[in-house]
């Protein structure tokens, strides 16, 4: 029999990075256990798609330079943080100076807030099941720490901008904690952009944890060029009465991966995870999502919605688990998706596991085409086939894209899904 | 200006029109009546270019060009409009957005200047008074959510925005209040003019009160039975398409 295919020693070589004691420490444990960590294969059950785009050769194993400014892809042109490389950079960065607001690379943490940093460190994941947020652990070199302090309210968006410099080949491993006090407020934009054209592996992590009544809005946009493969999760933890919108917003590349896991672990917490995720020529997009109904009287909602071109392949698994104790919860999940060309793939998988016998559930998943119907509509009051493909395609994740509560971040996100939907037509 | 000679069409092989003829004048509107069955949408469907339908044989010419040879969107730029019996409701694309596209498709063809938004939404407020819709169905999605009449008043918006060289109105009076046929009808009168043609089909002559056709035309089975004026609707009005000796044995032969 072979044996299962293990994590190349190459990647397990001591990071660098200026990290103070805590966080040093707890990477080398991490770094310990990762040796011979099996990696992913067809018959793993969260990776049975996506596996086979996974490539860690060894020249992914060197960490990427860090330090250098934002490349011009930055799709965004706001004040914002910059993280190059897995490294924040402060020279090319605005922090924003704001009561209630704390934001410190991890670098310049103090060993007190390190150490209580390390110990919170994943606590949001399931890292049994998010096997690439691991090997974060054992990478990072730095990261982020934002700090909303209870009641803080902030008007803005904060904007951090991830970017993966792919000058040479290598990986970077980006790390965010946000921890978003209680009765606190604020709106977080992630923006995974990439320069540089040689092949490179992005592998990011990034937790919220909500106190009591908090309420964020997180937009990810991930917009990364063709030689990056992103595999990124997110972690949320919620108390009572939190609330979390998430918007995520992907483009396909050689593989994209984002696992998004939500616990709602007090009463009256309640989440709305809305995502859109378009490929086209051969790329691959993957969203595993979970929601954990750990608590009573607690909502989710999800909508998820896809749209693959050519001969490139989505996958979206669904997870919700609604434990014994939580009584009283509704979750509502619904993924629609949009083969464009008969070559192209879906794969859409909701998955309920309910263990409460007092709950409210709904869960539906189709998989289609563009209406015949709609475009002779269309047609047949002279507008071109090609341009009623565009409206009609459009149409179809606009619903999502128009909720994104960020003005800026909703337009340059239409303009970037008009421009790869005008494309797949035109190609095709 | 349209002229349909022997024009046989067949949906999944089935034969549903077997041998139209038909002269249609600028100026002029003519009404087409005939049972349920006897191809009166199949008739509309194939003239719009809907490729469900099959032209197994015959001839359209619209000022001389041949119809047949064309796209829809073609069909469309050279003048043919169809109002639809059932407009289809799209989600997630404006009204606006899809009669501004519609109108600068137009325009284009034409070689002119597209018209602005500025300029488009002043054109199409207009144009929603005239149909007695309010503004706010601009910023809807396509007949989203509308209701029959308004559905129909959207399609008779669109006509008049697009100012078609041949109106088709597929059963445009189906499924309306005596109210909203009224304002209906009257889109339609204003839809009149010396080089407009229009064509109504309809399984009733009550749309006929309102509009007064100059030719009506009875088809069943597929082909056009009876020719006459305006009073011949009168006339299946009081006796019946059985007065004609048709009956709904048409429809069972049409199928």
């Amino acid at each position: 029999m072979k044996a299962a295919p293990t994590l190349s020693p190459a990647f397990l070589q001591p990071a660098g990075g200026k990290l103070p004691e805590p966080l040093l420490t707890l990477r080398q444990q991490r770094g310990k256990a990762l040796v011979d960590m099996p990696l992913p294969t067809r018959k793993t059950e969260n990776w049975k798609y996506s596996s086979r785009h996974l490539k860690l050769t060894e020249e992914l194993a060197n960490s990427l330079p860090s330090g250098r400014k934002a490349g011009p892809g930055l799709a965004l042109d706001h004040p914002h943080i910059l993280i190059h490389n897995g490294v924040v950079v402060p020279e090319a960065s605005d922090f924003p100076e704001l009561d209630g607001i704390e934001i410190s690379s991890f670098a310049d943490l103090d060993d007190d807030t390190a150490g209580q940093l390390a110990e919170r460190l994943d606590n949001t994941l399931d890292n049994q099941a998010i096997q690439m947020a691991r090997l974060n652990a054992a990478r990072f070199e730095d990261g982020l720490y934002i700090r909303l302090k209870p009641g803080a309210v902030l008007e803005e968006p904060l904007y951090v901008i991830i970017e993966t410099d792919a000058g040479a080949s290598g990986s970077a491993y980006p790390r965010l904690y946000v921890d978003v006090g209680a009765n606190s407020q604020m709106t977080l934009v992630e923006e995974y952009i990439s320069s540089g054209d040689d092949a490179a592996l992005v592998d990011s992590v990034t937790e919220f944890s909500l106190g009591e009544g908090a309420n964020l809005t997180s937009i990810r946009l991930s917009l990364e060029g063709d030689s990056v493969q992103h595999i990124g999760a997110t972690g949320a933890r919620l108390l009572g009465h939190a609330r979390l919108d998430s918007h995520t917003v992907g483009f396909g590349g050689p593989l994209r991966r984002h696992d998004l896991q939500v616990r709602l672990e007090q009463p009256g917490a309640e989440c709305r995870l809305n995502g859109v995720a378009v490929s086209q020529g051969k790329q691959h997009y993957d969203n595993h999502t979970t929601i954990e109904h750990v608590a009573p009287h607690c909502n989710s909602e999800e909508t998820y919605r896809n749209i693959a071109a050519d001969e490139s392949h989505i996958v979206f698994n669904g997870r919700i688990h609604i434990h014994e104790d939580a009584q009283k919860s509704a979750a509502d999940m619904n993924n629609k998706n949009l083969l464009l060309t008969t070559g192209a793939e879906i794969d859409a998988k909701p998955e309920l596991e309910i263990y409460a016998d007092d709950v409210t559930c709904a869960h539906g998943a189709t998989i289609g085409q563009l209406d015949d119907r709609s475009l002779f509509y269309l047609v047949s009051r002279g507008i071109s086939r090609q341009h009623a493909n565009t409206l009609l395609t459009m149409a179809f994740i606009n619903e999502l894209v128009e909720q994104i509560p960020v003005e800026a971040v909703r337009q340059t996100t239409q303009a970037r899904l008009n421009q790869f939907i005008e494309q797949a037509f035109e190609e095709a | 200006m349209l002229s349909i000679r022997n024009l046989h069409a067949a949906v999944e092989g089935e034969e549903i029109l077997k041998g139209i003829n038909l002269d249609i004048q600028p100026g002029e509107v003519h009404a087409i009546m005939g049972p349920n069955g006897s191809g009166k949408s199949t008739l509309s469907q194939v003239l719009a270019g809907n490729e469900t339908f099959e032209v197994t044989s015959g001839e359209v010419l619209l000022d001389g060009k041949n119809l047949l040879e064309l796209e829809t969107e073609e069909r469309a730029l050279a003048g043919i409009f169809l109002a639809f019996q059932y407009p289809v409701e799209i989600p997630g694309v404006s009204n606006l957005q899809f009669l501004r596209t519609a109108v600068n498709a137009h325009r284009a063809h034409q070689g002119k200047e597209e018209l602005s938004a500025v300029d488009f939404m002043k054109l199409a407020k207009d144009i929603t008074q005239r149909v007695d819709l309010d503004a706010s169905f601009l910023k809807r999605g396509v007949n989203e959510g509308f209701s029959g009449g308004e559905k129909k008043r959207n399609e008779i918006l669109q006509a008049l925005l697009l100012e078609p060289r041949l109106a088709i109105l597929d059963e445009t009076d189906s499924g309306l209040d005596i109210d909203a046929l009224k304002t209906v009808a009257q889109g339609v009168n204003e839809l009149r003019s010396e080089d407009r043609a229009i064509l109504m089909i309809t399984h009733y002559q009550r749309l006929l009160d309102h509009i007064v056709p100059d030719k009506v035309h009875v088809l069943a089975g597929g082909r056009i039975v009876k020719s006459g004026d305006s009073e011949l609707a009168k006339e299946l009005e009081e006796h019946g398409y059985a007065g004609l000796g048709v009956s709904d044995d048409e429809e069972a032969t049409a199928n």
